[in-house]
């Protein structure tokens, strides 16, 4: 015994490296190859724009409270009359999300009533200064143009806890704030991008 | 030659030898082990002072990961706190969120709906199994990857655990920061086709789980390495108040599912695997039937998993949404490690903000155990030792 139960079970465990070494691959080579991201996958924000081509937000502050990590930071605009429609609404001036100390926790997504901000799948590029990682409100609005939003927003995350409705599989990217129909539905949010960064 | 080394130092161990009264004559040396130390698994120090290679005494230094994660809840209200404790435990993340939730949920004597019930444990059985997974791994690599060569295991063990973190993020969207419970509740449901994937990755991780049993628990070296080093009997275990894996590879049956049932654990039966040696074998043989009894736990709560809603309670929409006046509870639930605990002391400045809240981690108990088991043991068991207690330093040090 002793030392000669070694060798054995060396070999035993050589067989299993042999047969792992056969085995195909787990991994990809990143920037080439992108696995699929889940559809629920939160990596970083974007602030959705209504049917109007305006900006879903209007500042009433529920994410910038709930944040854990107050990231979030907003001025409202107060109400205005809305350039495309007419009619008075209220708006944010300014939005500022700091990335760098969010945790991605999803909850500011899930108190929004409009669904103006959700989440997107494709993570930020990296940045060499943390100010690089604190996005304005242009940046982040561009984000819903260029990215893929995740599935969840506002009323799906409310929904699915109050059980109104059975969770859907597909993500279909279309935010409906207000149902008032209008005549011309101009910048359509965005078409799911396969997968990948662009 | 180990062995009698150690038996024959092990008759006088005394946790709190005071090394100016040890042998004068003896060649001491005081060696700090960590906090850089890849095998400490994150900051952990120990001094460990030395005769030769044999550990006379051991004094581990916790406190170099301290975030203040429980002051910090006592700002935070109710429906902030579940992102902030999924970083307390890193490899468990669900089950801290768990433990959070029930205190709450306690002490609101909310009834939580059963479907979210079953869920909780299959979350938490799949996430026992990343658990341990992660553990078998990093313990080959501290036990000096001699098994099959280099790190063979640990990589082995994180492509199964891969698995499991990518049904996570089907399920919640995140890989390791769910915060997918929530007060009565769970925030997200299982997707369409989710547990089909979940049985899949099981039946991948059963089929794997006799390949890694051949370069561990097999393997003569793995046994060389692990069998008589460390040996903890069960009345110090119970006096430190240790739970979970190491106390039951002590030869104590003790295990919150099934003594004291929450979740759907009431349902199922969960069978409880112990150990008599109390050494470092014993653990990494009770954690493998653990790997195995929540495969077997999985597929039984996909099979009975009931429809019905998933929260109690309306979705949060404000921070301030959950108000607890007063009260105070205890609820204990039975992680990876044993037993996570969180007490609250309700009413705080406001009765949306815990007047106090204490988070009992099971690798803090799990590493008292570290000035009595390491005497006697030599330099190279030493690494073995902390393994097999698995300690996240995260959760230690809160």
């Amino acid at each position: 015994m002793g030392v000669f139960s070694y060798w054995i079970d060396t070999a035993r465990a050589l067989r299993t490296t042999l047969r792992n070494a056969f085995r195909p691959p787990t991994t990809v080579e990143f920037p080439a190859v992108i696995r699929p991201r889940a559809e629920r996958y939160r990596a970083s924000f974007a602030l959705v724009d209504d049917e109007n081509g305006e900006c879903a937000c209007v500042a009433c502050q529920a994410c910038e409270k709930i944040c854990p990590s107050q990231v979030i930071k907003m001025k409202s605009g107060g109400k205005r009359e809305s350039p495309v429609t007419g009619k008075k609404r209220a708006y944010a001036d300014e939005f500022v999300l700091d990335l760098s100390a969010c945790m991605q926790c999803e909850l500011c997504v899930q108190v929004c009533n409009n669904d103006a901000i959700v989440m997107i799948r494709e993570p930020e590029e990296p940045a060499y200064t943390r100010a690089d990682l604190v996005f304005d409100m242009a940046h982040l609005r561009d984000n819903a143009h260029t990215k893929t939003a995740t599935w969840a927003n506002g009323t799906r995350l409310q929904e699915m806890q109050e059980g109104k409705k059975v969770p859907k599989a597909k993500p279909e990217p279309k935010p409906e704030p207000k149902p008032e129909p209008k005549p011309e539905p101009k910048a359509e949010p965005k078409p799911p991008t396969e997968g990948g960064t662009p | 030659m180990t062995e009698g080394l150690q038996s024959a130092r092990r008759g006088a161990i005394d946790p709190h030898l005071s090394i100016r009264h040890y042998d004068a004559d003896a060649d001491l040396m005081l060696l700090h082990f960590g906090p850089q130390h890849p095998s400490t698994h994150g900051v952990f120090r120990m001094d460990l002072y030395l005769d030769g290679e044999v550990i006379v005494k051991a004094t581990p230094f916790l406190g170099y990961l301290h975030r203040g994660v429980e002051k910090l809840c006592e700002k935070l209200t109710y429906v902030q706190q579940t992102p902030v404790v999924d970083k307390n435990d890193y490899v468990s993340p669900m089950i801290n969120e768990q433990a959070l939730n029930m205190a709450f949920e306690k002490l609101l004597k909310l009834e939580v709906p059963r479907r979210a019930r079953w869920l909780r444990t299959l979350l938490a059985e799949l996430q026992r199994l990343a658990s341990h997974l992660l553990w078998l791994g990093t313990f080959t690599l501290d036990l000096g990857g001699a098994l099959g060569g280099g790190s063979t295991l640990f990589l082995h063990c994180f492509r199964e655990r891969e698995l499991i973190l990518d049904l996570f993020e089907e399920l919640t969207g995140s890989r390791f920061h769910y915060n997918t419970h929530t007060i009565g509740g769970n925030r997200h449901d299982l997707p369409a086709g989710l547990a089909a994937k979940v049985e899949v990755a099981l039946a991948a991780i059963a089929a794997r789980l006799g390949e890694y049993e051949d370069l561990s628990l097999g393997h003569a070296i793995f046994q060389a390495r692990t069998k008589g080093v460390g040996t903890l009997d069960s009345d110090l275990a119970l006096e430190l108040g240790i739970t979970g894996p190491i106390l039951r590879a002590s030869g104590v049956d003790h295990d919150l599912r099934r003594d004291a049932p929450y979740h759907a654990y009431d349902e199922l039966t969960v069978n409880v695997a112990t150990e008599h040696a109390g050494d470092c074998f014993a653990r990494a043989s009770v954690r493998f039937a653990e790997m195995r009894e929540s495969i077997r736990l999985c597929r039984a709560v996909l099979e009975g998993l009931p429809e019905g809603p998933i929260a109690a309670s309306k979705a949060v929409r404000l921070p301030t949404a959950v108000k607890i006046a007063s009260g105070q509870v205890y609820v204990g639930i039975e992680g990876p490690r044993g037993e996570i605990g969180t007490f609250v002391i309700a009413g705080g400045d406001t009765p949306t903000t815990p007047y106090r809240l204490k988070i009992r981690a099971p690798s803090m108990h799990a590493l008292a155990a570290i000035p009595y088991v390491m005497p006697g043991a030599t330099l190279s068991d030493a690494v073995a030792i902390l393994g097999s207690l698995d300690p996240i330093m995260g959760e230690v040090d809160r």
